[in-house]
């Protein structure tokens, strides 16, 4: 009560009032302060992403008050010295200029270039999360799709970011995007030709990435971050399966203040990460390269990671060249062009392909786990093998130099690993899902032999009691002014406002357990 | 209220010591991994198969006619045998057999002409024949000059101790004086490049030069990088600057050549100014990573800032029961 | 209200890490006017930010530790029967008469604009036109006033100018030398060890042989030459190419060789192309032809 009369407390609550006055949003904010927020770390993969893509909005914004996209030439003159009075373009000089004549700008720069590889490399985690736990599948397929574009808009604009600067090493790439172009089917030497402004490497790319990479796609990644988390917050986020836990609820710990402050504490360690590297870690010091110039090449010549991968699947196929129906299929085409259209043609498709290999249509809020989905998960596992291994070939050069074996060799190797390592790595993750499934071990490592071992019958038994008394253990205790939780034991209907949720007569398990306790093939 | 959440900070103590085992473990590999890469990789070894220049005496012309018809490549030199072996030279007096050992230190006192042609035939007459004519094992001398002399013996990759030895740099074999004696002396057994002079020179023409011809084997930031038969172009962030002229003069091992008219003499002093400073570069960013580019600065990523990441919303994220 | 209650004070962990963020944040200030350098900036500005992010931390396990889980209703599922039959009717029910035949024209005009909007695109292509086709099987050497090789300043080269195991990058004459398709290899053999293929005997000067700078698989300049293999190596995707046998890809993924220029000399005895390459340079495309 003495509290009130402290003038802090006093002038939030006075403003806020005012506020309140002209938009009435007391009883949205109060739902909004308690909502429910279900507690796992791994559920935070997807917020590190979105605040990796802030700290990219603002140093992005500070380099494009000093960056010049431009391919015209230009002289360079600044505290580099081997390039001072040099002609290079203005793309070129600009970013050098930032590095070395703008005092913090390298700082941001890094830190720009750093926070990408964070945005990307936490959606991929966020990613094999959401598929590993099953929960692309309904209601949520929309956010799946939309996530996958996000993936792909981060991914291109991300390799936009590195070519701006027109050094040697990026505009290698470019010429590489450039015969991939070249290598889509028919339209192919025309689409490089709109894109370039004619033959590579032509004078126009720069000005036409740089419009792309810091509006169009950005302002296409905030619209489609606000739908994304627009359909989280109306179907809320999935929770484990645990006590008093089922699709019609959920359960975990209030937006405000809990919630919302290891939020922000997240938020400043991204920030912390990216700027730290950006200052400590040196990346791509585009004056080592040199200027572009299509005649001339660095060695090792490789992208970022998150498009080194077509790289070395440019590297590991062998050269297949034919024609066919008057038509000439370039070699390129199906490393460049038809591996990334697949893969990220199976994963847009992929809630609706999972469908038809478990048959599970049913509406899922509780999130899976690995073990209850062996195959998706052995896809998954022998996926990730595979895109490694592609990855591991675009440092080819790291392992020749390792190994001092020659790179047809290291080639050889590698060609061999990425045809059956996936299937080997595939194998294992499916017995492993399996024997967890059967045991009740808490985590792969815990497993004993005998439970690697298959066991039929009463293990199966054991665990359906195990899960039932999971499910009837007493639940979380509501806070007062949320409604009360009633554990519906005999009735089919769990919800309360009236909608049909999907589970069995009056076990009022989740459709997770019962498919389980079905088993994979047979569907409701 | 009941309590019906587990024992959070013991949770977080073990998260926040497996975090921080985990983050030792990566800073450890990654300092491992950042330890100069590169240092002392062999060439290629010196091909005794590798087919001789042509004579100097016979520098092949090609005959002009009034219009751009010239049917080149007929003209052969004479002289030169289209086999890949090279047979000795006629006036060898010997072709050893046994394969000497080499343990050299120091020549024998004297003038430096004798002193040359003492190690010389003490060193390296087992391999290159007497008079620097090649055998079996050794290409001919005979178009080489101070140059090649200089710079195989100064970097230590010359003599080899046995014909098994790879070729590979080292310490030099011999002191300063006997060094000079015999690189004057082999340099006049054959008629190839002088030792180039050098001198501060333009970094701009340097960087320039050294991105058009340079980076393409040895990197742009002259770390080095694969050659195609398992062979290295070494890193250059040591090289003496005299080694550097020698090496765009003479092309050694697998280096092809620059000469004169492609790289004239300010221009050879602005690529070895920008050279020399590769080894200490103004590294102004932070770790440099060893300037390797995406691959070191995607295992960087992959290592570090990425798992810490993760350690981090393990921590702050709590564990569903 | 007890009057015995003491007041808590504030968690002194979280007080600090504030305070050395703050602190840390000043020290990004002095570090910025005396131009300290990138690690310095970056250490302060990021440290300070990590312990802000700290200071959140624990005051968040601090609340954490007092709370208990909570549970709320879902409240999202398919909407009841009626509802949706409202909410359906609402949108479809139109007052004017065969509206289907207005929405339908509506579409049918969009359509028409999206159509024309694809237009403009055609702006981005070169606004010389040509041909992609032509343009990508021919390169500046097929015409006369290009014939002649030059170095990048634009200097011509005789084929003395390269010593045995030389290499150096040419041009076209008078042809901008940032435009890709023009960049050739010479490199200089030993004319007793080309083996060239049949019919390009003399498409070497003095064992000066010209190939096309730009790798067959993506068009990557083929930087990396090995004098003694004489064996051409790409950095992109590590092709290799035999230099004496007309460039053809020993080993790696590039599918053609690289295409060989014919090379000749002029009355004043510098180098010229006597025609265009062997065959079109860098990657192949759709229209590669056969």
């Amino acid at each position: 009560m003495s509290m009130l009369h402290r003038p802090g407390k006093q002038l939030l609550r006075t403003s806020l009032r005012k506020a309140d006055d002209r938009l009435g949003f007391a009883s949205v904010g109060k739902t909004a302060l308690s909502k429910i927020f279900p507690d796992h770390w791994s559920f935070m993969l997807g917020e590190i992403a979105l605040y990796s893509f802030l700290v990219l909005v603002v140093t992005g914004v500070y380099l494009t008050v000093f960056f010049e996209p431009s391919s015209a030439l230009r002289v360079y003159h600044g505290h580099y010295a081997p390039l001072n009075g040099q002609e290079v373009s203005g793309a070129f000089a600009s970013t050098v200029e930032i590095s070395w004549d703008v005092r913090g700008g390298l700082v941001i720069r890094q830190a720009h270039h750093w926070a990408a590889h964070v945005f990307i490399g936490a959606i991929v985690l966020h990613l094999c999360r959401i598929y590993f736990t099953g929960m692309f599948r309904k209601p949520r397929e929309m956010n799946w799709v939309i996530g996958v574009t996000m993936l792909v808009l981060a991914i291109l604009n991300a390799f936009a970011g590195y070519s701006l600067p027109d050094d040697l090493l990026s505009g290698t790439g470019l010429h590489i995007f450039y015969t991939i172009e070249e290598a889509v089917p028919w339209l192919g030497d025309w689409l490089a030709f709109l894109t370039f402004g004619g033959p590579f490497p032509g004078r126009y790319i720069i000005e036409r990435l740089y419009p792309l990479h810091i509006f169009v796609v950005p302002a296409l990644l905030a619209l489609l971050i606000t739908l994304h988390m627009g359909i989280l917050i109306r179907q809320k986020h999935s929770h484990f399966a645990g006590p008093g836990r089922r699709d019609a609820n959920v359960v975990g710990s209030r937006m405000w203040p809990s919630y919302a402050l290891r939020s922000m504490a997240l938020l400043f360690a991204v920030a912390a990460v990216c700027v730290l590297a950006g200052g400590l870690a040196q990346i791509n010091p585009v004056w080592v390269w040199g200027d572009f110039k299509s005649s001339t090449i660095t060695s090792p010549s490789v992208a970022d990671w998150y498009i080194a991968w077509i790289e070395g699947a440019l590297r590991l196929w062998p050269p297949t060249e034919f024609h066919v129906l008057g038509f000439d299929v370039p070699t390129q085409f199906w490393p460049a062009v038809l591996l990334p259209g697949l893969t990220f043609g199976l994963l847009w498709l992929w809630p609706w392909v999972d469908r038809r290999i478990t048959g599970d249509r049913g509406t899922h809020h509780i999130t899976g786990r690995p073990r209850e989905a062996p195959v998706r998960t052995a896809i998954g596992v022998a996926a990730l093998t595979f895109y490694g291994l592609l990855l591991l070939a675009s440092g080819e050069e790291l392992l020749v130099e390792w190994s001092r074996w020659p790179i047809g060799t290291i080639r050889a190797i590698l060609r061999t690993a990425v045809l059956s390592l996936p299937w080997v790595t595939g194998a294992i993750a499916y017995w492993l899902a399996r024997s967890l499934q059967r045991s009740k071990a808490e985590g792969a490592l815990r497993l004993s032999a005998a439970q690697l071992r298959p066991r039929h019958g009463e293990q199966q038994q054991e665990l359906e009691e195990h899960e039932e008394k999971e499910i009837r253990k007493t639940g979380p205790v509501p806070a007062a002014g949320l409604t009360p939780y009633e554990p519906a034991e005999h009735s089919g209907s769990v919800s309360g406002n009236g909608g049909p949720v999907e589970s069995d007569g009056d076990r009022s398990l989740s459709e997770e357990t019962f498919w389980l306790k079905r088993g994979p093939k047979e569907r409701r | 209220m009941t309590r019906s959440t587990p024992d959070r900070s013991g949770v977080r103590r073990r998260r926040l010591a497996e975090g921080l085992l985990l983050l030792c473990a990566l800073l450890v590999a990654f300092g491992v991994a950042s330890v100069h890469r590169g240092s002392s990789v062999p060439m290629a070894a010196a091909r005794a198969t590798s087919a001789p220049s042509p004579t100097a005496a016979a520098k092949p012309t090609a005959t002009s006619t009034p219009t751009v018809t010239v049917t080149p490549g007929t003209t052969a030199t004479p002289g030169v045998t289209p086999t890949a072996t090279v047979t000795p030279e006629p006036t060898a007096t010997e072709t050893p057999t046994t394969t000497a050992s080499v343990t050299p230190s120091q020549g024998p006192p004297g003038p430096a002409e004798e002193v040359g042609k003492h190690v010389y035939l003490r060193d390296c007459a087992w391999c290159h024949g007497d008079n620097g004519g090649g055998s079996g094992r050794a290409p001919s001398l005979k178009t080489d000059g101070a140059a090649d002399a200089d710079f195989w013996l100064r970097t230590g990759r010359m003599p080899l101790a046995s014909a098994d030895s790879k070729v590979k740099p080292g310490a030099p074999a011999y002191d300063s004086k006997t060094m000079d004696a015999l690189v004057a002396y082999v340099g006049s057994l054959g008629s190839g490049e002088p030792i180039p002079k050098i001198a501060p020179g333009s970094k701009q023409i340097g960087e320039s030069l050294f991105i058009s011809n340079c980076a393409p084997c040895h990197s742009s930031s002259g770390t080095g990088m694969i050659l195609p038969d398992g062979t290295w172009a070494p890193t250059l962030f040591s090289t003496p600057p005299q080694q550097v002229a020698e090496a765009i003069r003479i092309g050694p091992g697998q280096m092809p050549r620059f000469s004169k008219d492609d790289i004239d003499q300010e221009e050879l002093n602005g690529l070895v100014s920008y050279v020399s400073d590769l080894g200490s570069p103004q590294v102004i960013g932070g770790h440099p990573l060893d300037q390797l580019g995406p691959i070191a600065e995607g295992l960087f990523f992959f290592l570090l800032p990425l798992p810490l990441l993760v350690v981090v919303i393990r921590l702050l994220g709590k564990k569903a029961p | 209200m007890s009057p015995v209650q003491k007041k808590e004070s504030a968690p002194k962990s979280v007080v600090v890490c504030f305070g050395i963020g703050a602190l840390l944040f000043a020290g990004f200030a002095v570090a910025y006017a005396l131009d300290l350098g990138t690690p310095v900036l970056g250490a302060t500005i990021g440290g300070g930010l990590a312990f802000i992010a700290l200071g959140l931390a624990i005051w968040s396990q601090l609340i954490d530790d007092k709370e208990p889980e909570y549970v709320e209703e879902r409240n999202v599922g398919p909407s009841p029967e009626e509802e949706f039959d409202t909410f359906h009717e609402a949108l479809v029910t139109e007052p004017v008469p065969r509206a289907r035949v207005l929405w339908g024209m509506f579409g049918l005009s969009m359509t028409a604009l999206g159509g024309a909007a694809l237009f403009p695109l055609r702006s981005f292509y070169p606004s010389e036109g040509g041909n992609p086709d032509d343009l990508l099987t021919h390169t500046a050497f097929a015409h006369p006033r290009h014939r002649h090789l030059v170095t990048e300043e634009g200097v011509l080269i005789k084929p003395d100018d390269l010593e045995i195991g030389e290499v150096l990058t040419a041009f076209p004459s008078n042809y901008d030398t940032r435009v890709a398709e023009g960049a050739t290899l010479l490199i200089r053999v030993d004319p007793s060890d080309l083996q060239l293929p049949a019919g390009r005997e003399t498409w070497a000067v003095d064992g000066v042989v010209a190939y096309s700078k730009l790798c067959t698989h993506a068009g990557c300049p083929v930087g990396l030459y090995a004098q003694e293999s004489n064996q051409l190596l790409c950095p992109c995707h590590h092709s290799i190419f035999d230099v004496l046998r007309g460039a053809p890809c020993i080993e790696g993924p590039a599918p053609h060789p690289l295409p060989q220029l014919p090379l000749g000399t002029d009355p004043d005895g510098y180098l010229v192309a006597r025609g265009d390459f062997s065959g079109p340079v860098g990657a192949s495309w759709w229209g590669y032809p056969a």
